[in-house]
Parts: C-alpha cells; sequence; structure tokens
C-alpha cells in the first residue's frame, strides 16, 4: 500500500509507524505462528485513545483491515492479520490510570501487562485474580478480549467477572465507554461483555475498569499424588463438593510431572497416574481448617502421597514449574500446539481417559493433557518429536478428535484462549448455522465495511 | 562451533510464546516486536538461514541492537540460546568487519594486552583527559594490576586451596583495587594465588562483535596457560569473563579442535570469586563493618546456579553491613560492553530506571561483579561508591 507510511505518520510520530519488511516480519503472529502467519502493511504504535480513533477514521474511510494485538502470546491466532492492513500494537498503551481502594476497582490502559498490574494492586493490599499462564507478558487488553482465565478460574471466575466498563474505539473512529465503575448494572444490552471477548472484530479495547477483590493474607501449596486419573477426578469433585473451594486446583498427568521434577526438590514420586497441585488461600485459619478437610478427603480416597509446601516461595517453584509446563516439552520436542477444550467437572476423568486412548493410537506425534481441573478447563497439547507432513495431518485431525469429544460431552471449544482463526472451524461446530449467523449479524452492526481483525472467529472471518 | 546451521535446530525450538518480553532491556524500552529475541530469531533464520529476507540496514540494525544480555536466554523455557544466535548471527554477516579496520586492530591489541600499555595507555590517558573519549568511559588506572601483582601469593596461613586467578581487562587496566581485592581475601583465607603468565582477553569483546577469528586467537593464547595449572580451580572477578570461560569457549573453536577437548576440561574449574568463596567458606569469619550496600547482579549470570546469589551470602556473614535490596536486582543497566556506545539514548534510557531504583536504596556502596556495569554506572554516582563485591570483603578485613 503506497504511501501508507506517509499517511498514517501524519496521526502518529513517525518512529511510531513501522513499514520495514523485518518489522511487519515481526508481526506476523503470535504463538500459533507454525500453524499460519500473515503479513501486515503497516505497524502503528499508538500512545493514547486519539491516535487510535485518529488511525481507525483513516483505515474506516480507506477499507484497511485493522488487527489490534497486545504481546502477541496469545495460543489460537487472534491478533495475526491475515488480510494484511495495519496492525496497531496497544502495548504503549501501557499506564494504570487509578487504583481505587475504596471501590475496589481500577481504570487501566490495554497496553498493561497483567503481572504488572498484579504487582501494583498486591501494594494496595488488592488482588486481580485471573492468572493466564503468560501473565508475565500478555496485556489486560487481550485478556479481555479473549476471557482469558487461568488457574485462578475455579474459585474466582474468568477475566470477564472482572470488567466493569470499557472504552472502545469503534471501527469508523467514534469512541464508546460502555459499563462504569458501579458494582451493577442493568442499563439494557450490556455492551461491556460483548467486547470482552470480542477477539478484536468489534473494535479497538482502548481502556477498561477493572474489579478488584481483597488480597488474601496467607497462601499454602499441596500436591496430590493419585494412583489414578478416576481417583484424581473423584478427589477434585470431592473437595468442591465438600465445601473447600481452592484457590487453584490443577490436574497433571505423569508425564508432566517427570518434566517437572527437574525445577522441584525433593522430586515428587512418579507413580502416580494424575497429580493435583493445589494452591489454598485465605487467613491462616481459614486455610487450615480447608487444608484439613482435603488431608482428610485424600486420606479417604486412598491417593499415593500428599506434600503440603509451607513455604510460600518453595511453592512459588511449583508453580513457575507449572507455568513454564508446555514450553519446557518443547526442550525435548520440536514443536507444541496447545488446546483448551473445557468439559463438564464430572466429565474430566472420562475426557482424559479417552485422550490417553486416543494417545496410545498415535505414531507420529505424542498427545498429552493436562488442565484446570476445578473448573474443566483442560488442555491437550500435541507434541512433535519431529516436524513433518506426515506429523502435520496427524496433529490436525486428533485436534479435530479432540474437540469433537469435548463437544459431545457438553464441553466447549474454547475454555480461555480465545478462538482466533485456529478454531473458527470448531465454532461453527459448537455454535451450529443460526448462531453463527446472529454472531455475522452483530458484527456487520458494529463493523460494516468488516476491517476489523477479517479471517477470525468463523469459517471466512467477516 | 558457533554457525548458524548448527543452530537450526534451537531456533526452531522457539514457541513464539513470547516470554522474552519480560525481561528484554531493549524491548521494554522500545516495545517493538522487532526488538524482541523471538522475532530476531526468526529474522535470523529468515534472512541467514532460509534466505527468505535480504541482508538489509534495518536487519543488521536489528541484529546490532541487542545487548547480548542472555536475559532472554534465560527467561526462554525452552532454552534457545538466543545470545549464541545473535553472535553466530553477526560473525555471518560481519565476517570481522563490523567495525572500521582501525577500530578492529586497535581492539586486537587492546585484547592482547589486556589494556592499553605504553604511550597507547598514555595517550588514552591524556585522550580521556582532554574529552576524546565518550564520557561513560572511565580514565585507565596509573599503573595496571599485572604490575603490581605478579606469579605466586602465598596463603597466609597451611593453605588448603591453590587456584589460578584470571584477571580480565577492566580488572587489570580500570580497576586493579578488585584485583587487589581478590589476591588479598583470598590468601587470607588460606588460599594459595597463581597468577599465570601469558594471559590475554577472555575473548568477549570480540565474540559480541561476531568476530570468531579474533575469539579464538584468544582463546588459543588462554587455554593453554590456563590448562597448564596445576590449581583446584580457576577464578575470575568478572561474570563476563567467567561466562566466556565456563559456557561459550569450547563452542568458539571446532569440535576436532586440539583445544576444544582442554577447553572443555577448564570450563568445569571456572569459578567467579565470590561464588568460589562462597562455595568452600570463609576460614576467618570477617570482623564488623558498619556500611549500607546495595547489589546488582549482572546480566551474564546464567553460567553456575550460584553466582548471582553468591555476593548475598558471602556478604551476609559481615556483621553489621547491611543489605539494601534493589526492586530488581536482575535488571540490566544498559552497558552491554560498547553496546552503550553505539545506542547512547537507548542505553541511557535503560540506566536511569536502575539507578532510579539505586537512588530508592539509599544505601552508601553499590555492588556489583561485572565492571562493565560497574564503570558504566559510577558516572552517575558518587566515585568509588560503585565496586566489586569482593572489595567489601576486603574492606571488612581492613586488608
Amino acid at each position: 500500500m503506497k504511501g501508507l507510511a506517509r499517511d498514517l505518520g501524519r496521526m502518529v510520530a513517525k518512529e511510531r509507524v513501522r513499514t520495514d519488511p523485518e518489522d511487519l516480519f515481526a508481526y506476523g503472529g503470535d504463538a500459533t505462528y507454525y500453524v499460519r502467519r500473515g503479513k501486515p502493511d503497516a505497524v502503528v504504535l499508538p500512545e493514547n485513545t486519539e491516535e487510535v480513533s485518529d488511525v481507525m477514521k483513516f483505515a474506516f474511510h480507506n477499507a484497511i483491515p485493522v488487527t489490534p494485538r497486545g504481546a502477541g502470546s496469545g495460543l489460537s491466532g487472534g491478533c495475526t492479520p491475515l488480510h494484511g492492513g495495519i496492525v496497531l500494537d496497544m502495548k504503549r498503551m501501557g499506564r494504570i490510570l487509578e487504583i481505587n481502594r475504596r471501590n475496589m476497582s481500577a481504570r487501566v490502559e490495554a497496553g498493561v501487562v497483567l503481572a504488572d498490574f498484579h504487582k501494583a494492586v498486591k501494594k494496595e493490599g488488592l488482588f486481580y485474580p485471573p492468572n493466564p499462564q503468560s501473565m508475565n507478558v500478555c496485556t489486560l487488553g487481550g485478556n479481555v478480549a479473549t476471557r482469558a482465565c487461568g488457574p485462578h478460574g475455579v474459585k474466582y471466575g474468568a477475566t470477564g467477572d472482572y470488567v466493569m466498563g470499557l472504552e472502545v474505539v469503534l471501527p469508523d473512529g467514534s469512541l464508546i465507554a460502555p459499563g462504569g465503575l458501579a458494582a451493577r448494572s442493568s442499563a439494557g444490552y450490556d455492551l461491556t461483555h460483548l467486547f470482552a471477548g470480542s477477539e478484536g472484530t468489534l473494535g479497538v479495547i482502548t481502556k477498561a475498569n477493572l474489579r478488584l477483590l481483597a488480597l488474601p493474607p496467607a497462601h499454602r501449596t499441596a500436591v496430590v499424588a493419585c494412583e489414578s486419573i478416576e481417583q484424581a477426578g473423584d478427589t477434585v469433585s470431592e473437595i468442591l463438593a465438600g465445601g473447600t473451594l481452592p484457590a487453584m486446583i490443577e490436574f497433571l498427568p505423569q508425564m508432566a510431572i517427570i518434566v517437572m521434577n527437574n525445577y522441584i526438590t525433593p522430586p515428587l514420586i512418579t507413580e502416580g497416574q494424575a497429580y493435583l497441585l493445589i494452591d489454598l488461600d485465605g487467613t491462616q485459619d481459614a486455610i487450615q481448617a480447608q487444608a484439613d478437610q482435603i488431608l482428610g478427603i485424600c486420606r479417604r480416597m486412598g491417593v499415593l502421597d500428599i506434600r503440603v509446601i509451607e513455604d510460600e516461595k518453595e511453592a512459588e517453584t511449583y508453580w513457575t514449574a507449572r507455568s513454564n509446563l508446555g514450553a519446557m516439552l518443547l526442550t525435548v520436542m520440536k514443536k507444541a500446539i496447545n488446546e483448551d477444550v473445557a468439559v463438564p467437572r464430572d466429565r474430566i476423568p472420562e475426557f482424559v481417559r479417552e485422550i490417553q486412548n486416543m494417545a496410545s493410537t498415535l505414531s507420529k506425534v505424542v498427545l498429552g493433557i493436562g488442565g484446570h481441573a476445578g473448573d474443566g478447563n483442560m488442555h491437550p497439547s500435541i507434541f512433535f518429536p519431529e516436524v513433518n507432513k506426515e506429523a502435520e495431518n496427524e496433529a490436525k485431525e486428533t485436534i479435530r478428535k479432540v474437540v469433537r469429544l469435548g463437544l459431545s460431552m457438553g464441553g466447549t471449544v474454547s475454555g480461555e484462549h480465545g478462538i482466533g482463526f485456529h478454531k473458527a472451524e470448531f465454532l461453527h461446530w459448537e455454535l451450529g448455522d443460526i448462531q453463527i449467523r446472529l454472531l455475522k449479524r452483530i458484527k456487520k452492526a458494529f463493523d460494516p465495511k468488516g476491517i476489523m481483525n477479517p479471517g477470525k472467529l468463523w469459517k471466512d472471518g467477516r | 562451533m558457533l554457525d548458524l546451521n548448527q543452530y537450526r535446530d534451537m531456533m526452531a525450538k522457539c514457541s513464539h510464546c513470547g516470554l522474552c518480553q519480560a525481561t528484554c532491556p531493549v524491548y521494554l524500552e522500545d516495545f517493538l516486536q522487532t526488538h524482541l529475541a523471538r522475532a530476531r530469531v526468526d529474522l535470523i533464520r529468515a534472512v541467514l538461514v532460509d534466505g527468505e529476507i535480504p541482508v538489509t540496514k534495518r536487519f543488521r540494525e536489528v541484529l546490532d541492537r541487542c545487548l547480548l544480555c542472555t536475559n532472554c536466554s534465560r527467561t526462554c523455557p525452552a532454552g534457545v540460546p538466543v545470545d549464541e544466535i545473535v553472535t553466530a548471527a553477526r560473525d555471518q554477516v560481519y565476517q570481522g568487519k563490523r567495525r572500521n579496520p582501525v577500530r578492529r586492530r586497535l581492539l586486537r591489541r587492546f585484547m592482547n594486552q589486556r589494556g592499553m600499555k605504553g604511550l597507547m595507555g598514555m595517550a588514552g590517558s591524556v585522550a580521556h583527559k582532554m574529552g576524546f573519549t565518550p564520557e561513560d568511559l572511565p580514565a585507565p588506572a596509573s599503573k595496571p594490576f599485572e604490575k603490581r601483582y605478579k606469579g605466586k601469593i602465598p596463603a597466609k596461613g597451611k593453605a588448603r586451596a591453590r587456584v589460578a586467578y584470571f584477571v580480565g581487562c577492566a580488572t587489570n587496566t580500570l580497576y586493579p583495587d578488585t584485583g587487589k581485592a581478590v589476591v588479598n581475601v583470598l590468601a587470607h583465607n588460606d588460599i594459595e594465588v597463581l597468577i599465570p603468565e601469558g594471559q590475554v582477553c577472555c575473548g568477549m569483546p570480540a565474540l559480541a562483535e561476531g568476530d570468531l577469528p579474533l575469539v579464538q586467537e584468544m582463546m588459543r593464547k588462554n587455554i593453554p596457560v590456563l590448562a597448564g595449572c596445576d590449581v583446584d580451580a580457576i577464578v575470575t572477578d568478572c561474570t563476563s569473563c567467567g561466562m566466556m570461560f565456563r559456557a561459550k569457549a569450547a563452542k568458539t573453536l571446532p569440535e576436532d579442535d586440539a583445544l576444544h577437548p582442554q577447553a572443555e576440561a577448564l570450563a568445569a574449574k571456572v569459578w567467579e570469586v565470590t561464588d568460589y568463596l562462597n562455595q568452600v567458606g570463609l576460614s576467618i569469619d570477617p570482623p564488623a563493618l558498619s556500611e549500607s550496600y546495595t547489589y546488582h547482579t549482572p546480566c551474564h549470570r546464567g553460567w553456575t546456579p550460584t553466582v548471582d546469589d553468591a555476593p548475598r551470602g558471602l556478604l551476609g556473614k559481615i556483621p553489621d553491613a547491611e543489605l539494601v535490596e534493589l526492586e530488581n536486582p536482575d535488571k540490566c543497566c544498559g552497558a552491554g560492553g560498547t553496546f552503550f556506545m553505539d545506542f547512547k539514548e537507548l542505553a541511557t534510557d535503560i540506566r536511569s530506571r536502575k539507578l532510579a531504583d539505586i537512588h530508592q536504596t539509599g544505601a552508601e556502596t553499590v555492588l556489583t561483579q561485572c565492571p562493565a556495569c560497574r564503570s558504566y554506572l559510577r558516572t552517575q554516582l558518587k566515585d568509588g561508591r560503585v565496586t566489586h563485591p569482593i572489595v567489601l570483603l576486603a574492606r571488612a578485613y581492613g586488608i
């Protein structure tokens, strides 16, 4: 697109408009780059809402596709510029505008990094629970756009539950601010939560108002080694039905523990078929009561081993190993594809068992499974010992089978990663034609020219 | 050997998770994906391995705008050795010609002499006084370390160990006080110190230039000298020299090179001095020293699991000396060898965050094992406030 850099340079400082081939290459996608990458015509790094609005007016007038992005840590290709155009890198809009202790709320720009936000609210004695495992880099704007979640989901819910209001630049450059800072609202259609999960297809999220909680004073971590997957599943159900709500309760297969043991001292026993990594939070008394109850349940279930880690620094090594698990497996494997099918909690053992059966039939790729057991958000992952056409085909076919299996159990194609282009086909399976048509009409109402992140959510993406 | 083709698999291991965004000092200033490890590695692959994109000025800028701080490699869950990939790429692109021939000749001479000797040194010193060298470059010491200490320095009591001391260029030329403290503290703690003759620069400055022949020239001099010492350990006060010998030396030589096995055997014996002392323990408890200090962890710390924490453990043994931690002790200071001269504005921005952190501690003394950090921070802090941790220990001993 000739003259694009010059035109954009009138709205945004020249050094924040990039059109060199190397820069366009760098903005080709996210952590799904191996599936498909795009190539934008320009990268723009706005520093405020006015600049975003100016760029959108220009793009709208000239019908140029616009793909907003945060950290590009997504696992569904949500920020891959499939149709070229302008990539809006929101990272320079990274200011925390307000942390309001009295209203237990915060106002932030879209580019704020989640871990920085965690740190900032913690300083005020407050707590923002969503904790996707990319939290050291992912942005709040990206979190809202995908309704990201993480292990805290079981007790605290996902990003959508914390969004009180937004500032959004619509495709024609106009500005809206759905929601607000009040704890409740029954004011008509809930546009705030329509944008939460819209993956940049309706407009550009520039600011968010987020709900905060009081910081739990203490934590305790426990690891439970179970002799079978069913036992792990039953233990989770018993713990939750018994009235104990851990802050995190992660399901890990044997294979994960073998890898994590390199980072944990002393190493965990590896005889278990399945493991539960649990975090309890609250006051010391409350934690003690929860821990006693869980220990009782685990003993009654006859689990193989229970380890309680009292020291919070030591506990951190377990959670860090857990966060890095997927990428750590890449030290032995060549490539990985991470899925996020969620199933009803009571179907987890069956789902895992089926996945393992499926895994035993594979020859070119390795299929593993872990996940957030408390809310049924599972992570089947495919690992490539070698990358070649046959492996790619087997992986593709396996993903389709896994998704179909999850849906057949009343689950969903995406628990927390979003749809992007990677799962567009599967969204049709889950929603069916009528719902997809409805979504398209909603999209059209916001984005009549179809310039916002085209190619996403459904198959033709417009 | 550092050859891009050998890094093909390692490059493919990058899953593009983007976790390197959390620790890359350059990215955290620029906020541009192109200046981030995942894009750098992918670009290097596309340009130099697969030839999808030609080598351009912009590509060279992307290659150069990297501190080689290794923060991304340590953050990377897949362990992609980004610094080695960037170095190998620089080698392939520049083939020893990154700088003009005069500058390379000067660098080679500097590395062979571990500093500027004779007329060159005087000229350097005069030029510095006249303001000709970059303002952040410290003046050379009046007398280099090697003129002050030579040969064997006996242990104070009965020797319980014997070490060879590899004296880096910076200690030799700029900070002989560090060298003096190393020698005295080791001897004071019943460790005999040997200063091997014939050692030259560790090779790191050439490695950063992607000038592999020059690195190898240094290795061919250093390895026989160090391998020939009958010692329990080889200590250095500089984390970058340590990283060079422990983690990079063998990789800079062809695998069939006669020196390769020696380089590998040598690697296991190399220690940073505070790390070494922390491992073997002090034989004499240090007396009290009423001083508050803070500790800036050098970026080149990934070559042993303990070097980053070693000064904390060692200096924690000095009664009354108080460590005031930085909020971000691990964050880069921006120096990056000579990076701060090539990208002055960027380096200054990175440094200003470090300085703000330092000021907030209110500590009297700033400690770090890296002479480049020391000299780059020094100009902005009261002179003498920045020094090597071993100097504080020597001060406590009163030696």
